[in-house]
């Protein structure tokens, strides 16, 4: 009788499971892939599941340099998640008519927008797709320095907010550009012989610490340093701003001429690791948001946020980062993906996975005083220049460095193994490869017309 | 009845007895097909099938991502592999350069290692056949993560042992730049290879295990010197697993892959001299999503790969030495 039992027992369970919508939720386009993260992420599915018995969440996270060929595959098998997030501009390009127009699934369930900024609403709408995701969270980016390398070569640290000028330990005042960057980063990078990189005696051969680098970010956005652009003109044709021109030798110099920014090798070796500033042997590095709460932890020394300094031109320039949650075009049960979409971006829930990815709220009602709690919970006892990471809002990059272009996936290719190149070579003729690469972007660009 | 006839009264017996197989016999082979039915099934299922289709995709305009939206375009991806993509032609040379430079040394490798391994004379011969194994069961995308680190020219050990050994400066960025010389790639991908040659050490070990001794013996009381013996003996008693070696790491090097893909995503640095040609079809597939084409690029392959291989096979019968084989 009792194996009876169980055996009605299992099977009423079995049948409860069965009856459940699966909806699966990628995680790895964007943030979320970080192990740190995985726990919290889990906790909110369970959560959900928890709260309801029609749907059944299921969270797959996927290593983020592997996610793109991943989701192609799953989508390609017919084997598509129905829910995909958070992602990135770049995330969202390299799948042109994979994600589904969400217009008919807000009108709907009548959802309301009115909590969102609608130009971050309208970032959304994309030509020819619709509006394929939601503003969930926005990941400005700003300066991370290394508070205990500049107290060990004596720096003053750079400004604190934005419009203020950098005062040396001299008492020099400086406007906060690239210039003041350059000689600073070089004042901090050191050798093994504790010179640094302005002294004649440095060795670049044998060099321990670096000044400054953008890290974790691929061509185009190590040159919105400079100021925004994009390899792609309004016209569909391949350029080279001249800005970027400008900056790409500006950067070659960095690594091989004035040796602050570490180069291939280097950036390749254990020095830096994975995590160029989490290494310590990175003063400043330009960071996007997420960086604090993702990819930081071990640094054992103080550090500090400062703005982004003035490019040539006179014009500043921070990074964006923006992610949202998108349902897939292949989506079976696109009513159920929507409402775990809508869940996710709950006022209850998106402080939540804003705060495990280190992203700003997209909901205005969440702003406030967001980010104090954030590093109050994720830093405590440190103290960060919340207003300079806040202010870092207003010098976006438009258009973005990740903006989708013509073939995007063969363009980002021919750009990357540019970037190897100048990354790797210390004799690169940075002019005539930037003259060969948008020639190669201009053939790839007349093919896809 | 003469002898003759005998003969041919037993094999027509014989041939009696074949047509009819007894019960047991046909409880035999009615076991048989079910251990190979298991095999043929998987073998429809994820090979033959997906060949099949593969090359149907071949003729589609195919988008990953839109697999509904496919169209016929006939020959068209088959055209512009053959007559318009020059990177089929770059990608088919360097896998060839490279299994050119890469085979021998790996075989010649794996047999001097096994050689040494079967030596009576080498002492804590078990320690070193483990330690030769062991890189096999290492994961070989983590491999070659340690294998970039170790050749990191600043950093990596490899570098730090020859500044140490020879005194030169090759320990710093502009020193000895395994993975971004265009001119020791090749060498550099073969050590990388060489590393991993666990299970070719084994086949040929195995295979000098099995030489009978007394062979060896007879031959050195002829007065046939250690090279006689070596030339004489081993390597026509062991051509079976050499040949059997040479095929294997053939179709290997047709479908290498992995370290250049982890090394530097598959963009052929340095100079395109790392674009091989099942990089060029996991792009043009996968990244690129261009399935319809990514599949005439696999059916060229597979086509290149069957040719060289019966080329192969036919040339087995003229340094291939099977025992008890009836010609």
């Amino acid at each position: 009788m009792r194996k009876l039992t169980a055996a009605l027992v299992l099977l009423t369970v079995l049948a409860m499971a069965s009856a459940q919508t699966e909806i699966r939720w990628f995680v790895g386009l964007g943030a979320g892939s970080d192990e740190p993260q995985f726990e919290a992420q889990q906790a909110i599915v369970d959560a959900y599941n928890a709260s309801q018995n029609d749907i059944r969440l299921v969270l797959e996270i996927v290593e983020n340099t592997q996610a793109n060929d991943i989701l192609a595959t799953q989508i390609a098998a017919g084997n598509a998640p129905d829910i995909v997030g958070p992602v990135g501009i770049r995330g969202r390009s390299n799948f042109p008519g994979a994600w589904r127009d969400l217009s008919d699934l807000i009108a709907a369930a009548d959802y309301d927008l009115s909590d969102f900024d609608p130009a971050l609403v309208d970032f959304y709408k994309m030509e020819g797709q619709g509006q394929i995701g939601l503003p969930f969270a926005v990941f400005p980016s700003f300066i991370t320095y290394n508070k205990t390398l500049f107290d060990e070569a004596g720096a003053a640290y750079p400004p604190s907010s934005y419009g203020d000028p950098y005062v040396s330990a001299d008492g020099e005042v400086l406007p906060w550009n690239l210039d003041t960057l350059r000689d600073l980063a070089m004042f901090l990078t050191v050798d093994a012989n504790g010179n640094d990189a302005t002294m004649d005696a440095f060795d670049p051969n044998a060099v321990i610490q670096w000044g400054f680098m953008v890290q974790m970010t691929d061509l185009r956005g190590a040159l919105t340093l400079f100021g925004p652009g994009n390899f792609v003109d309004a016209d569909g044709n391949a350029v080279i701003p001249e800005h970027w021109a400008t900056g790409a030798q500006w950067i070659h110099d960095a690594m091989w001429k004035d040796y602050f920014w570490p180069n291939g090798p280097y950036a390749a070796s254990d020095l830096i690791t994975w995590s160029p500033f989490q290494s310590g042997n990175l003063a400043m590095a330009q960071t996007h948001l997420w960086y604090q709460t993702c990819c930081m932890f071990d640094l054992q020394d103080e550090w500090g946020v400062a703005p982004m300094p003035a490019a040539f031109d006179g014009s500043i320039t921070a990074k964006l980062h923006a992610d949202t949650f998108v349902i897939t075009e292949a989506s079976r049960n696109p009513e159920a993906a929507f409402d775990v979409l809508t869940y996710l971006l709950s006022p209850e829930i998106a402080p939540q996975l804003t705060t495990i990815y280190g992203g700003m709220p997209a909901r205005l009602s969440l702003q406030g005083d967001y980010l104090e709690g954030m590093f109050a919970q994720a830093w405590p006892n440190r103290d960060v220049d919340i207003a300079v990471i806040a202010d870092s809002l207003l010098y976006p990059d438009s258009p973005n460095h990740e903006e989708g272009m013509p073939a995007n996936r063969q363009a980002q290719d021919l750009y990357i193994a540019f970037d190897q190149r100048l990354q790797n070579t210390p004799a690169f003729d940075v002019a005539g490869e930037l003259e060969a690469l948008r020639a190669e972007l201009q053939l790839l660009f007349d093919s896809a017309r | 009845m003469d002898y003759v006839t005998e003969i041919q009264s037993s094999l027509a017996s014989e041939r009696g007895r074949s047509k009819r197989l007894s019960r047991a016999e046909l409880r035999e082979a009615r076991w048989g097909y079910a251990f190979i039915g298991l095999w043929l099934v998987g073998f429809l299922a994820f090979y033959l099938l997906p060949m099949a289709a593969s090359l149907v995709f071949s003729f589609l305009d195919l988008d990953l991502l839109n697999p509904s939206r496919s169209t016929f375009v006939g020959l068209e991806n088959w055209r512009r592999l053959l007559f318009e993509d020059p990177l089929v032609w770059q990608s088919l040379r360097v896998t060839f350069v490279f299994a050119a430079i890469s085979l021998p040394i790996g075989m010649v490798s794996a047999l001097f290692l096994a050689v040494l391994l079967n030596s009576a004379d080498l002492i804590g011969r078990n320690l070193f056949r483990t330690l030769f194994y062991a890189p096999t069961m290492v994961p070989v995308v983590a491999g070659i993560l340690i294998w970039s680190g170790v050749l990191n020219p600043a950093t990596g050990w490899i570098n730090q042992l020859i500044q140490w050994a020879t005194g030169l400066q090759v320990a710093n960025p502009n020193g000895i730049r395994w993975l971004d010389d265009a001119r020791i790639i090749y060498l550099t991908y073969t050590m990388i290879g060489i590393w991993g040659i666990g299970n070719a050490i084994l086949y040929n070990l195995a295979a000098l295990q099995g030489v009978p001794s007394e062979l060896y013996e007879a031959a050195k009381i002829d007065g046939a010197s250690w090279f006689r013996r070596l030339r004489s003996i081993m390597l026509p008693m062991i051509s079976p697993v050499i040949f059997y070696n040479l095929v294997l790491s053939f179709v290997g090097l047709m479908q290498y892959f992995q370290v250049p893909y982890v090394l530097n995503g598959g963009n052929g640095y340095p100079e395109g001299t790392t674009f091989f040609y099942l990089i060029h079809f996991y792009r043009q597939s996968f990244q690129f999503l261009d399935m319809g084409y990514g599949s005439a690029i696999a059916w060229l392959l597979f086509v290149i790969a069957l040719a060289i291989t019966a080329t192969l096979f036919a040339t087995a019968k003229h340094w291939v030495y099977y025992a008890g084989e009836r010609r």
